[in-house]
């Protein structure tokens, strides 16, 4: 059974790939006007054998099948072509950029998830009445703060609080590891917040759902401890919604490690990105969203079967 | 029909009252906007520049002089006009190819919803960008980029609950008296996951519009010199130092749109049959 | 055990000073350049990065903004003006190692007037017919004409090894210069490292071991990042940035009155604007103070054609009837002009937060005058396209300025100029110019330019609206930086971190 379930899995993970390359393929194509003279733009002087050279260049006078084949192909060994604008390789650009955004994506992940489970398990307890309702009002809060004004929220008042403190900027890792570390603090802070209230909650209603169920209700029934029920037999359940949304939290990670690298000067894809726009370059914009939304989606597929791991019931299902 | 004289029938939620008392107040503000701003938000007083809250200007004055509270109030209706324009489209769209999909099923549906599942796989604010990248900067970019994102859920959220109207007795009965398709979709199955529709709607209105923000902060959404929420925030961090008045009001203004729409949709969540609400 | 603690605290003493001279000066820079190469990336952000510290030219400017001796230690000029010969400074090495010889020289002028490079600064070499080198040590330019302006525009024209005529790849990414500091690494978003070039020719120099340009988009981490120490310079900030600095006791600002300037650009090829009455309708209905007041944080002065920063050539603008704002005239003007409803123009911003709120301060006051005008928010490539292609009604913008006039004023305004993207045409200017530029003595150049300045200032093509004042803010114990007009941070030579 787990293996068909597998191999069934495995070729939607391919479809999804292939309809996603398709999709950002398909982006440079749909640029209103000249994208080609657009891109020479900011760059030199706008002359037909200059459009002709870059067009050859990005093979955009080739049947479109065609077009998609090479690029697709190229991609699959890691050639994205040459960035318009420093005229190195855009995969060096982009692995240049990764590790910020990695790294401020799991360590808000981190950030996120990992109170989020005696936290929701807590609030879990605290049922009923007032106490709900302020604990569905904060954490709501916590969902809807903007994140990229809560990091310059932060920024305002640390340099009003403690001007000194090295707790801004980015520094590599190995020029000063602790300072990397201490700098990288407060960004994920601002980014995991709403994950953090994410996912407390749902843990939270998973708790009170299981907590409900007649094994726990039985387990009670035999003599159990309470402490024992609520962490043995309700928290595993509630673990399953958990992890399944563990994978959708790394894309609005992924997504808002854009605004945040913005306003904390992280060297990450996000400013990578931007810069790309600005600079209407298109082979970097393409190949970050490529790469950037097949992690994602790897992301997700492997989620999905942690959770056919972790629940047993569904392997028989589907 | 008999849920809604149950729902009635339910004790009062003080938090859904909230919740549409503070979603109604910031859209009717919005709304009123050229009525109640004390200024035109375009309107310049190079004198009062920078300058804190005053009896002149409540919220203060932004570095070029222009009345925060005016921008703010003007800023709600760029927010929710995005945003609204974005979720409403999304709804169109998205909904539309979720019924069909769960009506024709074979392989219209197969087809369809592997477009869905292939847009839904990029994190929400590249695929934004993206987009934005293609078509240009600006607000109407911006509502047309979120829509994209959006239409996806919608598909799902309607196709799900479609499904199980879809092949119930009752659209059997309609269908053996004879009704069209396109009829039997609008009339028999929609109805139905109105309440769904509303609750995703709701809360994915609260994402648009951290969403927008993050979009005119970041330069590729609303541009100068009309007023939004994430473009006060945007200009204001240049002199955060100075005066952070134009970034606090505009963070707090989008800080509370978004919260009282997605506690709208989280209290009216509650409020519906349980089994629609799991299956969103 | 003990002993190695001791040891190494030891070591750590007598190397204290070594590390105090193992100094890399650590630099909060905004923005990302496009490229390295002197000849192709012109923009600021490369500018600053590159001219002075990496690259330099046969002559240079000094922070008075005087023509010295750069790479060439002397030279002759013909009686006709129009053969210039340069003696090279000995014992200058590029910082591949090789030495600089005239026929580098001479490769570089080649190379910037190369169509296959398509430099922008081809337009400044322009009278040149060409470059040889006659000796080892000496360059000789022969020009088509006499050029007075010739001196001062090959300060910005960086000598590179020969060999890269035809090259338009390499220098972008691994610069070659003989100045102070050399290319060490380019991290693209995060930082550029130059280091000490060891061999260059100034006994003494470069005093720092290195010089980082961290690329910092995000103006207040930047601010907190110099208040913190994470960084010991902020060069070439606005006025904004330098105002909410300038309170805090570890910041010391150096600032001097910019040779860069704001303006908005008219395009005269069509209407409205090909209306000599409706350009100056315009700048009536500019209140420059305000202006100033408001986006530059009152930290500039109004200016017209010329900066008031080249003290031998600027025209004081009480002298220009147009600059003392009035509205109401500049609707009449218009309406004499045959405009009865508001004039619908679009104006195109160039992608920089004091650009942007210029042009929102400026579309409010030219609506009260009688003009209706839309913002169109532009992407940079698209902006830097369409003023190419003079496809706009009017721009707000900003411009390096020069340290001579004719290098600004020619390719500008004079018909065909090579940025005379408004199509600009006034016979009597053309002629001005091409005098002015012929003209060896002072005091004649000045009397034209004095006539050119006042036929530009209301009715010419460009609006200049204000220069503004250029700030660097540093830690204290920098020392030995100043700051020059043209953005150039050549001083960094001479500069050292104190305790």
């Amino acid at each position: 059974m787990i293996p068909r379930l597998l191999a069934a899995r495995l070729i939607d993970l391919a479809v999804i790939l292939f309809g996603v390359s398709v999709v950002v393929f398909l982006l440079i194509r749909l640029v209103p006007g000249d994208a080609v003279a657009i891109m020479l733009g900011a760059n030199a002087e706008v002359t037909p054998e200059r459009i002709a050279e870059l067009r050859g260049r990005l093979g955009l006078d080739l049947p479109i099948h065609t077009q998609y084949l090479r690029w697709a192909g190229a991609a699959l060994t890691g050639d994205f072509g040459v960035s318009i604008w420093t005229g190195r390789p855009v995969i060096e650009e982009i692995l240049a950029s990764i590790g910020p955004t990695i790294e401020l994506t799991l360590l808000a992940l981190i950030f996120g998830a990992v109170p989020a489970v005696p936290l929701g398990a807590l609030m879990a307890q605290w049922r009923g009445g007032a106490a709900d309702a302020a604990l569905r009002v904060v954490s709501i809060a916590g969902l809807t703060i903007p994140s990229f004004w809560l990091g310059i929220v932060m920024i305002l008042a640390l340099a009003t609080l403690a001007p000194s403190a090295p707790m801004l900027g980015y520094v590599p890792f190995a020029q000063d590891p602790l300072g990397h570390v201490l700098r990288l603090i407060l960004p994920a802070f601002a980014l995991g917040l709403p994950v953090l209230a994410n996912l407390s909650r749902l843990v939270r209603t998973a708790m009170l759902e299981a907590l409900s169920q007649d094994y726990v209700r039985t387990a009670r029934a035999k003599g159990v401890g309470e402490r024992r029920v609520v962490y043995r037999h309700a928290l595993r359940n509630a673990l399953i919604p958990f992890v399944t949304s563990l994978g959708v939290m790394t894309g609005y990670l992924l997504g808002g490690a854009i605004v945040v690298e913005q306003v904390f000067a992280i060297p990450g894809l996000g400013r990578l990105v931007l810069g790309a726009i600005a600079e209407r370059n298109y082979p970097l914009i393409q190949a970050t969203i490529l790469v950037v939304t097949c992690g994602f989606v790897i992301v997700n597929f492997v989620v999905d079967l942690l959770y056919l791991a972790i629940d047993p019931r569904l392997r028989g299902a589907r | 029909m008999s849920a809604l004289a149950q729902r009635r029938a339910r004790p009062r939620d003080p938090l859904l009252i909230a919740a549409l008392a503070l979603v109604g107040l910031q859209v009717a503000l919005a709304l009123a906007a050229p009525l109640v701003a004390p200024y035109d938000p375009l309107h310049q007083d190079i004198l009062a520049r920078l300058k804190g809250p005053s009896a002149a200007h409540w919220f203060g004055a932004d570095h070029l002089g222009r009345d925060i509270l005016a921008r703010t109030l003007y800023g709600y209706r760029a927010s929710l006009a995005v945003s609204a324009a974005a979720v409403g489209l999304a709804l169109l769209v998205g909904g539309a190819i979720g019924l069909v999909s769960a009506y024709y099923r074979g392989w219209t549906e197969r087809v369809l919803m592997r477009m869905m599942d292939v847009v839904f796989a990029f994190p929400v604010m590249l695929l934004a960008i993206g987009v934005i990248a293609v078509i240009g900067a600006g607000a109407a970019p911006a509502a047309i980029a979120i829509a994209i994102v959006y239409t996806p859920i919608f598909a799902r959220l309607t196709r799900g609950p479609a499904l199980v109207v879809a092949a119930s007795e009752y659209v059997e009965g309609a269908r053996a008296a004879g009704a069209g398709d396109l009829r039997i979709i609008l009339i028999h199955i929609l109805p139905n996951l109105l309440g769904v529709l509303l609750v995703q709607a709701s809360l994915l209105l609260s994402s648009a519009i951290l969403v927008e923000a993050s979009l005119s902060f970041l330069g590729v959404g609303t541009q100068p010199p009309h007023p939004s929420l994430g473009l006060m925030l945007s200009e204001g961090r240049n002199v955060l130092m100075l005066s952070p008045w134009s970034a606090i009001f505009a963070g707090f203004a989008i800080l509370f749109l978004a919260f009282g729409f997605n506690l709208l949709g989280d209290t009216l969540r509650d409020r519906l049959d349980p089994r629609l609400a799991r299956s969103a | 055990m003990r002993h190695a603690v001791r040891a190494a605290l030891i070591a750590g003493a007598v190397s204290l000073p070594a590390v105090a001279a193992a100094q890399v000066l650590e630099i909060g820079y905004d923005q990302s350049p496009a490229g390295l190469d002197p000849h192709i990336a012109t923009a600021f952000a490369t500018f600053a990065v590159i001219n002075g510290t990496i690259y330099e030219g046969l002559t240079a400017i000094d922070k008075d903004l005087r023509v010295t001796p750069g790479l060439a230690q002397s030279w002759t000029v013909s009686a006709d003006g129009k053969t210039y010969a340069f003696k090279l400074r000995p014992g200058v090495t590029f910082h591949d190692g090789s030495p600089m010889q005239a026929e580098d020289v001479a490769a570089t002028i080649r190379r910037v007037l190369s169509k296959d490079i398509a430099s922008p600064l081809a337009s400044r070499l322009a009278a040149v017919d060409k470059a040889e080198a006659s000796a080892p040590d000496t360059v000789t330019l022969t020009l088509k004409e006499p050029s007075a302006p010739l001196l001062a525009s090959l300060a910005t024209i960086a000598v590179v090894p020969r060999g890269m005529e035809a090259n338009k790849d390499a220098l972008q990414k691994r610069p070659v210069g003989t100045g102070p500091f050399k290319f060490a690494e380019w991290r693209p978003n995060g930082h550029i490292l130059l280091s000490k070039h060891a061999g260059y020719w100034q006994q003494g120099l470069p005093k720092l071991e290195g010089v980082k340009f961290n690329l910092v988009p995000e103006s207040a981490t930047r601010q907190v990042g110099l208040t913190t120490g994470t960084y010991a310079m902020l060069p070439n900030i606005d006025a904004a940035t330098a105002q909410q600095l300038k309170t805090n006791p570890q910041v010391r600002i150096a600032e001097t009155l910019e040779l860069a300037y704001t303006m908005i650009g008219m395009n005269t090829s069509k209407p409205p604007f090909d209306k000599a009455e409706v350009r100056e309708a315009l700048n009536l209905a500019l209140n420059r103070q305000e202006i100033i007041a408001a986006a530059l944080f009152g930290a500039g002065v109004p200016g017209g054609p010329l900066s008031p920063a080249l003290k031998d050539w600027a025209t004081d603008v009480a002298q220009f009837s147009c600059y003392k704002s009035d509205p109401a005239k500049a609707k009449q003007m218009l309406e004499a002009a045959g405009h009865k409803e508001p004039v619908a123009i679009a104006m195109s911003v160039l992608p920089r937060q004091d650009i942007k709120d210029i042009a929102q301060v400026v579309q409010q006051q030219l609506n009260k005058a009688g003009f209706k005008v839309e913002l169109k928010n532009l992407e940079l490539g698209q902006f830097i396209q369409d003023w190419r292609n003079s496809n706009f009604d009017i721009f707000a913008s900003t411009n390096a300025g020069s340290v001579d006039p004719d290098d600004y004023f020619f390719r500008t305004f004079r018909t065909g100029g090579s940025t005379n993207v408004f199509k600009y045409s006034n016979p009597e200017v053309d002629r001005l110019l091409d005098s002015a530029r012929a003209m060896q003595d002072q005091a004649q150049r000045k009397a034209a330019y004095d006539d050119v300045q006042k036929r530009l200032a209301c009715q010419g093509p460009i609006a200049h609206i204000a220069y503004g004042q250029l700030f660097t803010a540093t830690r204290p114990n920098v020392q030995g930086f100043s700051i020059i007009a043209n953005r150039s941070l050549s001083t960094l030579r001479e500069t050292t971190i104190g305790k």
